[in-house]
């Protein structure tokens, strides 16, 4: 008698109800997709990050502008001016991490006021988070003149610093937002490198 | 009567048999284990969708909703394309679409994201900030995606063993497969280009990113899958004679080769500021092209042997002409003689695909005789202007 019958599996191909003939394949795609799904974070987690700021580095942001990063912090993303990388003003991502903070830069296009950029920033990335302090101005040693305003909460702090990479015409020059963020508790170990490298950034070539 | 060879009768089913033509696709499988996975996947990349998704629909609702309008329109002539593709033997809108959805939910959700986003952080580890916006994407994406979206392909085997046989199979599948991905993908860029600018200008945002994705994605994912996955058939060889491991081997590395060149055409063209810019156009779209041609022409060998061994019988009682099935088993250039021969584009195309209604209805009736053969042929012949052909015999 014949078992070919469309959905019927032999009972000598039966395992726990399902095609013992099709298993293979099923366990293949299930194995390769666990790889690399979990495979690559799992060799992530065991890289360490090796590339420490020195002594003497100062990052590209673009069109001439930089920032001297604090010394010994990571360089997650971003170059330095001696990478010659060619960095885009309006579309640069610096990340530096040291212990639990984090230094976040974004260059993007937009007209507008720096004060008008960070609102525009607050209400897009999260408009309900919990910025109680009200706007601070923030002025560079080269003169540039940013935007501050900092949260407080149960995940951490945070500092939102926004500028116009042009004192002489900031409407249309690009944006910078640095947002620094540090587990509770570690932002006033921080301070003072945090300062000094928002004070270090200048607009370059937009002047 | 006309009479048919005992021969030409067996190559006829023969041919049935091994394409699987006239096979029907049915998702829901709950005894294969290739089902579950496929749902596991699916379900969960759904899942990794709506998370990434979520926050997009407040701040970013403009630039995500038209995100998806602009890439639906944009799919359609996409589709009208790989439907003229889906010739020969042609695979089942069901099982076709089964393979969409992997590569628009799973492949890019489930796989993708998380498997680039350690990888990319890898790369950058290993070569730093700098080297890593160079090379890091080149170096991730090839492995990630394509690997991510063949599986689908072999879920598919699973699901559909009899459908899915030949190099051909895996190039039409896979180039379904790298549509989903990469309408997906087409998506999540219009929405990451709009959180770059943070919201400002969403709808030229989307419309820019529809005009460079638009015009790139002409030699994207579904070419780089189309490739890969007739050269993962070429490895599994699932007809007899057409198990190729070194070709299929070349093909997926080619389409790896392609992935990666394209995403770091700025390193490959590196130095020289002219070829950084226009290299990706006027090198790797025309290498990516010829690449397709090939692969599609040598995957396509397989299926054209068997339509003309599926048809051979109609061909000796007469109601196919030789000129018809060189145009209906053949190549583009079998196409426009055929074309030639009968002066008229319109008629050409009525009588290929009224020859391929027939063979797709003998392939259904698994090689009988049936009212829908028998009508299938009569459409062929009043199409032809030819008489009605006298019934056919077979020689024992």
């Amino acid at each position: 008698m014949s078992t070919d019958v469309r959905g019927w599996v032999p009972v000598e191909h039966r395992w726990l109800g399902l095609d013992r003939r099709q298993l293979k394949p099923a366990i293949f795609v299930l194995v390769v997709a666990l790889l690399l799904i979990y495979g690559w974070p799992a060799l992530n987690a065991i890289i360490p990050w090796d590339n420490p700021i020195k002594a003497g580095d100062v990052l590209d942001l673009g069109d001439g502008a930089t920032a001297v990063p604090p010394v010994g912090w990571q360089l997650e993303d971003g170059a330095l001016v001696s990478d010659k990388a060619g960095v885009s003003a309006t579309s640069d991502n610096v990340k530096l991490a040291m212990g639990g903070a984090t230094i976040e830069l974004t260059g993007a296009a937009f007209t507008g006021t720096a004060a008008q950029f960070l609102d525009q920033v607050i209400l897009s990335e999260d408009p309900t988070a919990n910025i109680s302090a009200s706007p601070g101005s923030f002025t560079t040693t080269s003169g540039l003149v940013g935007v501050v305003r900092s949260a407080s909460g149960s995940a951490g702090d945070e500092l939102l610093a926004a500028f116009k990479m042009s004192s002489a015409d900031p409407a249309a020059a690009p944006a910078l937002l640095v947002d620094v963020n540090t587990v509770p508790g570690e932002y006033p170990q921080y301070s003072g490198e945090i300062e000094a490298f928002l004070r270090s950034i200048t607009a370059g070539a937009n002047e | 009567m006309t009479v048919i060879s005992a021969p030409v009768k067996n190559a006829q089913l023969t041919a049935i048999e091994e394409s699987g033509w006239g096979g029907r696709f049915k998702l829901v499988q709950p005894h294969n284990a290739a089902f579950w996975v496929y749902v596991l996947g699916v379900g969960l990349g759904a899942i990794g969708l709506v998370k990434y998704f979520a926050p997009a629909f407040g701040a970013y609702r403009l630039a995500v909703t038209s995100g998806i309008i602009f890439f639906a329109i944009y799919l359609i002539p996409w589709l009208l394309f790989l439907r003229r593709q889906n010739r020969y033997t042609a695979q089942p809108a069901g099982l076709l679409a089964t393979g969409f959805v992997w590569g628009a939910v799973a492949a890019t959700f489930w796989i993708a994201l998380p498997a680039n986003t350690a990888l990319l952080e890898i790369w950058t580890k290993l070569l730093g900030p700098t080297g890593a916006n160079t090379w890091a994407a080149g170096l991730s994406a090839p492995i990630d995606e394509e690997w991510g979206k063949a599986l689908g392909l072999i879920l598919l085997i699973a699901l559909a063993p009899r459908l899915v046989r030949s190099a051909y199979d895996g190039f039409i599948i896979g180039a379904f497969i790298g549509l989903g991905f990469q309408v997906s993908e087409d998506v999540l860029y219009a929405y990451n280009n709009a959180t770059a600018s943070f919201g400002v200008d969403q709808l030229e945002s989307s419309l820019f990113i529809l005009a460079l994705r638009g015009f790139v994605g002409i030699t994207s994912h579904a070419l780089f899958s189309a490739v890969f996955c007739a050269g993962v058939m070429w490895i599994l060889g699932r007809v007899p004679g057409e198990r190729r491991v070194g070709l299929g081997i070349a093909a997926c590395l080619a389409a790896m080769f392609l992935h990666f060149a394209w995403d770091d055409a700025g390193g490959l063209f590196g130095g020289v500021p002219f070829l950084t810019i226009f290299g990706p156009y006027l090198i790797l779209m025309p290498l990516a092209i010829v690449v397709l041609l090939v692969v599609r022409r040598l995957a396509s060998s397989k299926e054209r042997e068997w339509m003309r061994e599926l048809l051979g019988p109609e061909v000796q009682s007469g109601v196919i002409d030789p000129p018809l099935l060189d145009a209906v088993s053949g190549l583009y250039q079998d196409r426009r003689r055929f074309r030639k021969l009968v002066h008229s584009r319109r008629r050409a195309r009525h009588l290929i695909e009224s020859a391929h209604d027939l063979a797709q209805e003998i392939a259904d009736a698994g090689g009988h005789d049936t009212p829908r053969v028998a009508h299938a042929r009569a459409e062929v012949l009043r199409l032809r202007g030819a008489d009605e052909p006298a019934p056919m015999h077979q020689l024992p």
